[in-house]
């Protein structure tokens, strides 16, 4: 049963029914036990184990922490249930490199047998992983740390803290909720019309974006990946420059599916995205794109590697020795690799490390040491940096570098990757230059009608549309609030009627899995 | 040690860190009020304010402290 399957909705309608008929304090308990059936409805019920292991670790580590730090020798009781407490996440980590790190033991074997023959591919027989596996390890790794740093209250009910790591609804693709961001989840919940109107627009759009947008781009993507030699030239710049778009539309509608969900049932879950093609630089990319990864690693990476002794020794070293400066690039450096390697670990493929973890580190290192240069020169040549045209060139350029660094996530392997980046760079030789294919009917040859074209490209300016708004005004769901019912009904019908008759339910749709639901 | 004179010895760091005399802190001053005050800068001026008052200002702070004044509650409850 995946989120956009009529199952699924059904299940909904049933879900928020159950969970309304008589508010009470115990209401988490029904919520806890429609997790459990989603949980055996869309996964393999004893999978649910793996998710029973590491709550109950979390539980244990965390309340014995607290009392430890209440009894006498607190100091040295903590620091015996620091060493627990590491080695539960070890655990956990290891429990999900175990199950979904498997491709990537293979993949890594696979792109290391390219480069080094002698290095032997093993491949790994398939074992049964949890759901959200990628997920709710991240979840439950975080409580355990917040609380081991005070930030958080160890949960003394079990089948709360497990309710906090198997909410169904975050199951599938995040996002990465903190504990103290889930409070809500053990409230009382009474109907409100706001919430179920809000909830039902939220899932209507992800399912716009989703069924109506991503679906197509895949068609077409899919098309040139299949054979990308045999099509050349234009048709793989088609695929670099539409697979931003079919991932972005494929994983923000899923987690707008998602919020959705949870907005029914009154509870508020984190954003994920916030209009990602806007951003002007790579680092502005990465703070609006899969935004709840990007500040996990943050915190549990990223600060803590910058601030252990041995690198703030190697700061002082720097600093002494080439200046404020140079010290803070190399550190950055040096702290980046670690956030990025971590990134591309948990993407579970060694083409990730390879291709996106490594270029964006290459990048934002870049960017970084070219920021104070640019700034001169643009002050020098006296460009317009506040103009609309330096704003869309700025953009546009980051979609760029994101489109070629994508394509190692679309590709099955390093070489695949390199193979379909030479052929983008062949477009501009005779044999491969065909820029007529655009003019015209050789892109039908894709797999797709006219009427799909301008779908796409009427789906493209309403997202471009709605998401200008939300960069000036904020939520377009504010304004649409403030609108004649009349308005505000109608809409919801072209939009549910956008999702019946325009979504991609061609003879390759399967109510199909989420890209980023794989993690 | 007053509020006014921890600020005025915050100021000097971050002015020092980051590079700019006209930074003025206040409590509700952000990260994002700061020109050049990121992820990475943070922690420089964590590490720059452990050094100037002599205290240890723990991992679960660095990470969770909204603003200025936060980071001045956390020195006044140090004592230094």
């Amino acid at each position: 049963m995946t989120i956009t399957s009529l199952s699924f909705f059904l299940f909904l309608i049933g879900a928020v029914t159950v969970y309304y008929i008589a508010p009470s304090k115990f209401q988490w308990v029904r919520l806890l036990l429609l997790s459990l059936i989603f949980y055996g409805l869309a996964a393999k019920p004893v999978t649910f184990l793996y998710v029973l292991i590491s709550t109950g670790m979390a539980w244990c580590v965390t309340n014995g922490m607290e009392s430890g730090r209440k009894k006498k020798d607190g100091a040295k009781n903590l620091q015996t249930w620091k060493f627990i407490m590491v080695l539960t996440i070890v655990i956990d980590v290891f429990l999900w490199f175990f199950l979904k790190g498997r491709e990537f033991i293979t993949s890594s074997l696979w792109g290391l047998n390219q480069l080094f023959p002698s290095i032997r591919v093993i491949e790994l027989p398939p074992v049964a992983v949890a759901m959200g596996m990628g997920y709710y390890t991240l979840q439950i790794i975080s409580y355990t740390i917040d609380c081991y740093w005070e930030n958080a209250k160890p949960q003394r009910n079990f089948l709360k803290l497990l309710l906090f790591c198997s909410f169904f609804p975050q199951m599938i693709t995040g996002p990465i909720s903190r504990y103290d961001q889930l409070s809500s989840l053990y409230e009382e919940h009474r109907i409100k019309y706001v919430n179920l109107a809000h909830g039902t627009q939220r899932i209507l759009w992800g399912m716009f974006k989703k069924i109506v947008v991503a679906e197509r781009c895949g068609i077409i993507v899919n098309a040139v990946w299949a054979d990308f030699t045999l099509y050349g030239g234009i048709y793989t710049w088609i695929a670099l420059l539409l697979y931003p778009l079919q991932l972005y539309s494929d994983f923000s509608g899923c987690c707008d599916i998602v919020i959705g969900v949870a907005e029914l049932f009154d509870i508020k879950l984190v954003e994920n995205f916030k209009n990602p093609f806007f951003s002007q630089t790579s680092q502005e990319f990465w703070q609006r794109w899969h935004i709840t990864l990007g500040t996990w690693a943050k915190d549990y990476v990223l600060y803590p590697v910058l601030k252990s002794t041995r690198l703030q020794k190697l700061n002082k070293k720097l600093k002494n020795r080439f200046g404020k400066k140079a010290a803070k690039f190399i550190t950055t450096a040096i702290g980046m690799a670690v956030l990025w390697l971590v990134l591309g670990i948990w993407h579970g493929a060694f083409r990730h490390i390879i291709g996106v973890s490594l270029w964006y580190w290459i990048i934002l290192m870049l960017e970084d040491f070219l920021k104070p240069r640019t700034e001169k020169l643009n002050a020098k040549f006296g460009f317009k940096t506040d103009s609309f045209g330096w704003k869309f060139f700025r953009a546009v350029r980051t979609y760029l570098t994101y489109s070629l660094g994508i394509v190692f996530f679309r590709a099955k392997d390093v070489a695949q990757g390199f193979s379909f980046l030479r052929e983008v760079g062949r477009t501009f030789t005779p044999s491969r230059w065909n820029p007529w294919i655009l003019f015209d009917d050789s892109i039908l040859k894709l797999g797709i009608s006219y009427k799909d074209i301008n779908v796409i490209v009427i789906s493209v300016l309403a997202l471009i549309a709605v998401a200008a708004f939300r960069e000036k005004h904020g939520y377009a769901r504010n304004w649409i609030d403030t609108q004649p019912v009349l308005f505000r009904r109608t809409l919801y019908v072209a939009l549910l009627l956008a999702v019946v008759l325009l979504g991609a339910y061609g003879p390759g749709y399967s109510a199909s899995a989420f890209i980023y639901g794989q993690f | 040690m007053t509020r006014e004179e921890v600020y005025e010895r915050l100021n000097k760091v971050f002015r020092e860190v980051l590079d700019d005399e006209t930074i003025e802190l206040h409590d509700e001053t952000v990260a994002d009020d700061v020109e050049g005050w990121d992820s990475f800068e943070h922690i420089n001026i964590v590490v720059a304010v452990e050094e100037e008052f002599g205290f240890k200002i723990p991992m679960g702070k660095t990470v969770k402290m909204k603003n200025v004044g936060e980071m001045v509650d956390l020195i006044m409850e140090s004592g230094h």
